[in-house]
């Protein structure tokens, strides 16, 4: 690039700079196609030179025609200097001059206009003292960070709290090195006074780790904690951090929901409630139950607590694992950085979507030979075209229900920098996100972000951060997908003839005779709804620090909250397709909630160290209060318009108005020790008491020890080159899971009109009501659940450096396992603590990196294993939950909730089979049905022929990356799947109950239809028979899967060759472009779709723990998309 | 600095104090802790009211749907309509496919079971209750005391009909007297717990009131004559088809008791007993009460689906429903066979033959066919358009639920006395003329079985499959449908086993 660019050079005025370069990176933006544009130096300070043992006077002519600099000497001077050999590239001028005259002997003054006088050296000046404080990135000081003046061997260490003192040329320049940071050279230029911000270098042993209250260095840890690197979620194109999480941790199993704005389902190291099971996020200080409002570009540092020894500093919080967020932070001393991250792409629907086409349907149902399913073709024929039975109507309700492609973007811009006493950072975010189903659903959220410290006095530092949210989330008829699956193909979207079906002219399915709620025009499903979302949130936090023994003894106070609101309206519009798929008048749900949170920290840290000895100690307590609150109205008759969307405009419900809300608050003491021998021995020993108001016993406590050796700086270690690093860890300790519902802990006593009798109800009175109650003949009384957990663990940099991984293994027990069991004789539960399950599994992450020339790449892997085993329950045989005819267990010495059923062996073939089988014959089997396994070989199939199918949890996730960069390109791939986890697929199972229904092609087409047809699908007619449609291994599948979740290509580079100048990077990007999976449903990916505001149930909900799991049921699931994006990231 | 650690301290010193108030505070939004005051005795009937409200309900309750379907598919005189594939386990229990793994994982038996017994566990907590209030009755108030002792007898004929119904489905079955030992109680013999019915109704006869239950105090609460009939029904269900058994007396005496207080009388027209007009009329013994009140909006009690589950179904509300049960051919046959058009029109609701015909009630409501064929609903179930409070839209809404009523009385004696070499006529020809048939004299055990076939035929509480198992005719009756001796009773639910070893 050329030197002399089209700016103007603005000399050395620092706002005239700042100015320029503002300007600048207009230009830049401005001139982006045109790329040979320079937006070059404003000075021509820097230039590369290579002398090699030529003149001095060359020399400085060279400079001279290379920069501009001009020299003013005496022509003696330069004559007998010594011949000068000097590489340098891209320096300061002055530091070349620098160089070049210390060994001339000769001395220079620089004058104005960068003219150079030199001089006879022989008055050598006299070095000035030069001090300063060294800092990391979040403005500590470090200590033992070595000062030398460069080019001699002067030079001193940092103390404990960095600061340091120096003798130094006044035009000399100052090297700061220190293991784990980047080496600096800074040029004195007459200052006195040299603050330094060291960076990390991307040694990720010595990096600065977010742990509870506090940071610590990765090396020192004795727990398992998974760093995720920011910039690993910006690769994926995903509203939600955790999303783009996927894969990417050990441990960490991401499911994620597909729907526009969806939240995903997050496991830590398995699950070991039957309550909440997410982790805990902790944003700035505050706790939260998702991060669904986060722009993944807020990130600036994010942990995640798997073991005890990390997380029980969050106590009874700290069961799921606990996951630590700090957003995006200014430093002291920084100069402004201004980043532009934009994408755009198009989702595509990925997954099976063959189902059955009109033909094969019509097929199915002839070959029943139970006229009323015959008749159902034969109307179709006779009312929408064809001949005989061969109806021509082929409706492919999926190709009418999605779209082909889905709009998605986001722009994120965010400004950071810091002066001495200040630092901030301002992020805005806007994202948007559309769905692929052919109705109004998508997700916009706006974030703002804004940060500020300052340091009125040296020793107190006061902050404030602020997140604001602001999001728009249209829920699409999730109904309208399944309805996709059962409905019949026999019919068109529209039936213009139909004189009843008003507004739009949707088919009714009634018109072939369908008569079951389910068999609606799934079109018209999903297009008579309106499902909207308006929420906001802040989470303020402000705090202060003060030094109160100087880099010893620190107090930090902290005010974090949270507030937020929501309104959501549900409206149906007034239609009419059938006596089954109508809504007589609009009907209006509005549902708001409040949520006001807060907690309140505050800690005392004191660091210090005696000789080899080094300490951390942390008291810390805590009062945290949580409120919530929500309001449902109904209405019917509002008018259509949105803007008339209120109670009074309509028929409120005499039933259609209902509250709910809770009030949690807690109290809490907590302290962790750090304390290590000479960087080898760690031992971090953490307890936090909890104090709650949500149960009767009101105080719970939880140690944690971790301990950790650091082989590798054994002197015994010393001559061997195989491992860089090793270091083993062991950790135990109790952690508390409080995410279950407040229980009064007596029986309750039902009162008012729904508990009173009616009597005189006869022939000629209406009757009255006459008070009554009602006593719960059981109740139960509840504590938190209690997670004992031991973590044995090698973390290792070997071979140069070029190998890095970490190998863990953990086993977690969840004791008093809260759930509600059944009682005999009722359906009532009785809530308790009942019960003990057991994570266990190894959780394993290696990544190679290395160089051949200029090609570097790398490549890595983390797999984690889980088995999880229920081992106690009381004395409970068994605990059924999950949907009554595909029912789920929970039984000792078996996984959480197990797919529970008959295993299918095969089809009857022939009726010889089937008499010769006693089992058949005691229960009309015919030939074509399916043939379930006698257990016990009791000749007899009953309930203890039933076995476990399977569980949703996976044994095995994985994830797989590659990354190669060469020069400016860089490419990464990267694979995510898991393994061992069942899928229940509903969609077929739902034949049970409507055995009309159509269903994918793979069954429909591959019926059984005489011996020898098939063993895996039973005939036409048997589909409609109960024996087929018991719960069996049929419908238990693999749902395993492999998944090529992310491609991307990128390209780097700079306007301009200085250090600050704006620096680009373009990208493309393939999410989840494929994926192999045996699956026969449309994706392997089933979240439970969540709950939404509308179905709140009327009264305030007292039944406990979400017991019916819902997890691994394919049932209503929003399709995967693929997404295929362009992107830009400037830096300036 | 030193301010600092001021704060500190204030702080700490907060909290510390602070604490106890801040973590005890009732919880949010959960029921308070109601205190009942079981010195107020005017409240006393309050834990009553509750358990009446609680029969009449569906979980727990007598009304449950799928209850409904699993009491009366078993019958000659009931099948289950709708689809085939439509709940197509109650086709399996009709079909005596007791070991089928769709019939022993069955959720409607396990809700079957729960329905029932969760109705006894209330009532033990209201009996429970009620001696709470009794310790409270001042010595000497023997007013009061005769009123709790009432109210306990009304609760304890309200357990005796649970058990009734528990054990008309799942035979041998325990009984649950006490709630603190659900989990190790053992089952008692069907004669076990019939026997104890016996006790409990002559306990529960001393105190209730001397009434009809439209004249009760509580109108339409169960009184003596409703125990004397429960202890009819458990002793006839004792004696079975054992002309000789003692237990004959005891239904002779107990239906005899009934009848000779003079205040029951068969209401006159059997078609309107079962609409509104027939609400808790002097035929009525028990009935579970419902009403919305006279009102066209607001609250309308219901028996939940109850009736929808039987009405017709691709039929217009408010005469529209389901389509799940079905009158049998058999029963259908039966009447015509007898020229009993009274019970015919009452027990069949005929629909037109296709979607698009009609038939014509005789109320004058038209019913439209249906895709599955299905032409015959339940009759006494229906409720005529025209007896409906306007603007309500509920099939069957504002109906009460027929449980026991004064014919089975009737039929009872008559048969007893048969069977005991006794003339029964005039309590069977009561019946049969209300019917509007022509009497008969000297009726025999066959005629007073028949006219119980045709008098209760598709009401709702099996008793037409209990009087085949009771007289033994259902190896007979019901051996097409797959019955034998040793498939009386559907299996107790796995998961209540698995909850009491002792089931």
């Amino acid at each position: 690039m050329k030197k002399n660019g089209i700016l103007l050079n603005f000399g050395r005025d620092p706002l005239l700079q700042k100015l320029a370069r503002v300007m600048k990176l207009s230009f830049a933006i401005i001139l982006i196609s045109c790329l040979h544009v320079s937006a070059g130096g404003f000075s021509q300070s820097r230039i590369s030179v290579d002398f090699q043992s030529i003149q001095l006077k060359k020399a400085l002519s060279f400079i001279e025609k290379k920069s501009n600099f001009r020299f003013l000497y005496n022509e003696d001077l330069v004559i007998n200097a010594p011949p000068i050999t000097l590489t340098m590239s891209n320096a300061e001028v002055t530091e070349i001059l620098s160089r070049l005259f210390d060994r001339s002997g000769l001395t220079y003054q620089i004058m104005a206009n960068n003219l150079v006088v030199l001089k006879n050296g022989g008055a050598k000046r006299a070095d000035i003292q030069v001090s300063g404080k060294v800092m990391s990135a979040t403005g500590e000081g470090i200590a033992s960070v070595n000062v030398l003046v460069k080019g001699t061997t002067t030079g001193t260490a940092t103390d404990t709290s960095g600061n340091y003192t120096i003798m130094a040329p006044e035009n000399g320049t100052l090297v700061f090195s220190s293991v784990g940071f980047k080496t600096q050279e800074i040029p004195i230029n007459n200052r006195t006074t040299i603050d330094v911000v060291m960076e990390q270098s991307d040694e990720s042993l010595q990096q600065v780790v977010v742990i509870g209250y506090g940071t610590s260095n990765r090396r020192d840890l004795t727990g398992s904690i998974g760093v995720v690197n920011p910039e690993d979620l910006n690769k994926r194109m995903a509203a939600n951090p955790m999303t783009a999480l996927q894969g990417n941790a050990p441990g960490v199993q991401v499911v994620t929901s597909n729907q526009p704005g969806g939240s995903p389902t997050v496991r830590i190291r398995g699950v070991g409630s039957f309550n909440n099971t997410s982790p805990l996020f902790v944003v700035d200080g505050m706790f939260v139950d998702n991060i669904d409002f986060l722009n993944p570009n807020d990130i600036g540092e994010m942990s995640i607590l798997k073991d005890a020894s990390a997380a029980a500093i969050y106590g009874v919080r700290a069961a799921n694992g606990v996951v630590i967020i700090t957003t995006k932070k200014g430093r002291y001393n920084m100069k402004t950085r201004v980043t532009y991250n934009g994408y755009v792409g198009v989702q595509k629907p990925t997954g099976n979507f063959d189902m059955a086409n009109g033909s094969q349907y019509a097929a199915m149902q002839l070959a029943k030979g139970i006229p009323a399913d015959s008749s159902k073709v034969t109307t179709s024929v006779a009312r929408f075209g064809g001949s005989g039975l061969n109806p021509t109507t082929n409706t492919d309700w999926y190709d009418e229900l999605l779209k082909d492609n889905a709009l998605m973007h986001s722009n994120s811009i965010d400004l950071s920098g810091g002066g001495s006493t200040v630092n901030y950072t301002v992020g805005l975010n806007y994202f948007y996100q559309d769905g692929i189903l052919e109705a109004e659903n998508n997700y916009k959220r706006y974030n703002i972000r804004l940060q500020l410290e300052a340091k009125p006095y040296e020793f107190l530092k006061l902050g404030l951060t602020a997140l604001y949210t602001n999001s728009t989330q249209r829920n699409p008829n999730r109904d309208a997908f399944t309805r996709a699956y059962t409905a019949s193909p026999l019919y068109p979207v529209f039936d213009e003839t139909n004189p009843v079906t008003f507004p739009k002219k949707y088919t009714s399915s009634g018109t072939l005779g369908y008569n079951n709620n389910i068999f609606n025009n799934p079109v018209a499903v999903a297009d008579y709804w309106f499902d909207r979302t308006k929420g906001f949130q802040v989470l303020p936090t402000i705090y202060a620090e003060a030094d109160l023994i100087k880099n010893k003894l620190s107090f930090r106070s902290q005010l974090s909250q949270r507030y937020g609101s929501s309104l959501n309206q549900n409206f149906l519009p007034a239609y009419f397709i059938d006596n089954n798929q109508n809504s007589r008048t609009t009907v209006l749900t509005t549902t708001e909630d409040r949520t006001e949170n807060y907690i309140l920290d505050n800690l005392l840290t004191y660091r210090d160290s005696r000789g080899d000895h080094h300490w951390t100690f942390l008291l810390g307590q805590s009062v945290r209060e949580e409120r919530y609150r929500s309001t449902q109205v109904i209405t019917d008759s509002v008018p259509t318009q949105e803007e008339f969307w209120y109670a009074d405009q309509g028929i409120r419900r005499t039933d259609g108005y209902n509250e709910a809300g809770y009030r949690n608050a807690s109290a809490s003491f907590f302290g962790r020790l750090s304390y290590d021998f000479a960087g080898k021995y760690l031992l971090t020993a953490t307890f936090r008491a909890d104090g709650s108001s949500k149960y009767q016993e009101k105080w719970g406590y939880f140690p944690s020890i971790g301990l950790g050796w650091v082989i590798s700086d054994e002197k015994f270690m010393d001559n061997q080159k195989i491992f860089d690093m090793l270091k083993i860890r062991g950790s135990w300790g109790k952690l508390g899971n409080d995410g279950i519902n407040p229980n009064p802990g007596y029986p309750e006593v039902k009162t008012g009109n729904e508990f009173s009798g009616i009597f005189g109800s006869t022939g000629g009175t209406n009757g009255t009501l006459i008070t009554g109650y009602r006593i719960d003949p059981i109740y139960g009384t509840i504590g938190w659940e209690e997670v004992v957990e031991w973590d044995g663990g090698i973390d290792f940099t070997m071979l140069n450096r070029r190998l890095k991984g970490s190998v863990d293994y953990y086993h977690r027990q969840t004791r008093d396992l809260v759930f509600e069991r059944n009682v005999p004789f009722t359906g009532l539960r009785k809530i308790g603590n009942w019960g003990r399950v057991n994570n266990s599994g190894v959780e394993v992450q290696l990544n190679w990196a290395d160089k051949i020339g200029k090609l570097g790449y790398e490549i890595g892997g983390n797999l984690s294993t889980l088995k999880n085993e229920v081992v106690d329950l009381q004395g409970l045989n068994n605990l059924p939950s999950g949907i009554t005819e595909f029912p789920t267990r929970t039984s000792v010495g078996q996984p959480f909730n197990y797919f529970y059923g008959y295993e299918v062996e095969g089809i009857y073939q022939t009726q010889e089979e089937v008499n010769a089988d006693p089992i058949a014959v005691a229960n009309g089997v015919q030939p074509g049905f399916f043939k379930y396994k006698d257990q016990n070989g009791d000749k007899l199939l009953d309930e203890q022929d039933r076995v476990n199918l399977g569980s949703y949890l996976p044994k095995v996730y994985y994830g797989i990356n590659l990354g190669v960069n060469y020069n400016n390109f860089d490419l990464s791939i990267f694979f995510q799947g898991l393994g061992g986890n069942k899928i229940l697929n509903i969609n077929r199972g739902l034949r049970q109950k409507f055995p009309d229904m159509n269903g994918d092609e793979e069954f429909v087409t591959s019926l059984w239809t005489g011996p020898g047809s098939t063993n895996e699908f039973p005939s036409a007619f048997a589909t409609t028979q109960t024996w087929n449609n018991n719960a069996s291994s049929f419908y238990v599948e693999n749902g395993s899967y492999l998944r090529l979740q992310n491609v991307q290509i990128g390209y780097n580079f700079k306007l301009g060759n200085q250090d600050n100048s704006a620096s680009f990077r373009v990208y493309a990007t393939a999410d989840r472009p494929l994926i192999w999976s045996r699956y026969s449903g449309i994706t392997p990916e089933v979240t439970s779709p969540g709950r939404l505001p509308k179905d709140r149930p009327a009264v305030a909900e007292r039944v406990q723990a979400t017991q019916v799991s819902s997890y691994g049921y394919d049932q209503n699931v929003y399709p995967t998309t693929a997404v295929y994006t362009i992107g830009v990231r400037i830096t300036y | 600095m030193k301010k600092i650690i001021n704060i500190c301290l204030f702080v700490s010193v907060l909290v510390a104090t602070g604490c106890s108030k801040f973590l005890d505070r009732p919880l949010e939004d959960q029921a308070p802790p109601t205190v009942i005051d079981y010195t107020n005795l005017t409240t006393m009937y309050s834990p009553v009211s509750g358990m009446y409200r609680a029969a009449g309900g569906e979980n727990p309750g007598f009304s449950h749907w799928v209850d409904l379907g699993i009491r009366t598919v078993r019958g000659d005189d009931v099948a289950k309509g709708s689809s085939p594939g439509d709940q197509g386990t109650l086709t399996d229990i009709k079909n005596f496919q007791n070991e089928n793994p769709g019939v022993v994982s069955f959720w409607g038996n396990g809700n079957y079971w729960n329905d029932h017994f969760g109705l006894v566990l209330y009532i033990n907590e209201a009996l429970a209750d009620l001696d709470r209030y009794a310790a409270n009755i001042p010595a000497g108030d023997a007013a009061n005391m005769a009123l709790n002792n009432q109210y306990k007898s009304e609760l304890r004929v309200v357990r005796a009909w649970a058990h009734m119904l528990v054990s008309r489905v799942f035979g041998d079955v325990p009984i649950v007297i006490d709630n603190n030992t659900i989990t190790t109680i053992p089952k008692s013999t069907t004669t076990e717990i019939r026997q104890w019915i016996i006790r409990e109704m002559d306990t529960a006869a001393n105190f209730l009131e001397d009434a009809r239950p439209n004249q009760a105090s509580h109108v339409g609460a169960v009184t003596k004559y409703t125990a004397l009939l429960i202890k009819a029904k458990a002793a006839a269900d004792i004696a079975g088809n054992d002309n000789g058994s003692p237990y004959w007396d005891t239904v002779i005496q107990a239906t005899d008791e009934i009848i000779n207080s003079g205040k029951f009388s068969l209401y006159p027209d059997f078609y309107q007993l079962f609409k509104i007009p027939g609400k808790l009329s002097n035929e009525a013994l028990y009935e579970l009460q419902y009403s919305d009140f006279g009102t066209s909006t607001g609250t309308s009690v219901t028996p939940g689906a109850f009736f929808d589950f039987q009405g017709p179904n691709n039929n217009e509300p408010p005469v529209a429903g389901w389509g799940f049960l079905s009158p049998t051919a058999e029963i259908e046959n039966f009447f015509q066979s007898r020229n009993d058009s009274v019970r015919l029109k009452t027990t069949i609701l005929y629909a037109g033959a296709t979607p698009t015909t009609f038939a014509t009630t005789p109320s004058g409501d038209q019913i439209r066919g249906n895709a599955n064929g299905q032409t015959r609903f339940m009759g006494k179930a229906y409720l005529p358009k025209n007896q409906m409070t306007p603007g309500r839209t509920g099939y069957g809404s504002n109906n009460n639920v027929r449980v026991l009523r004064f014919a089975d009385v009737l039929l009872l004696n008559a048969e007893a006395k048969v069977r005991k070499g006794q003339n029964g006529d005039i309590p069977f020809n009561a019946v049969r003329t209300r019917a509007k048939l022509n009497p008969i004299t000297g009726v025999s055990l066959q005629q007073v079985l028949d006219e119980r076939r045709a008098e209760f035929a598709c009401e709702w509480w099996g008793e037409r499959y209990n009087d085949l198992i009771r007289t033994g005719q259902a190896a007979t009756v019901l051996a097409p449908n797959g019955f034998a001796p040793g498939k009386e009773y559907v299996p107790i639910p796995q998961s209540q086993r698995d909850l009491n070893p002792n089931l």
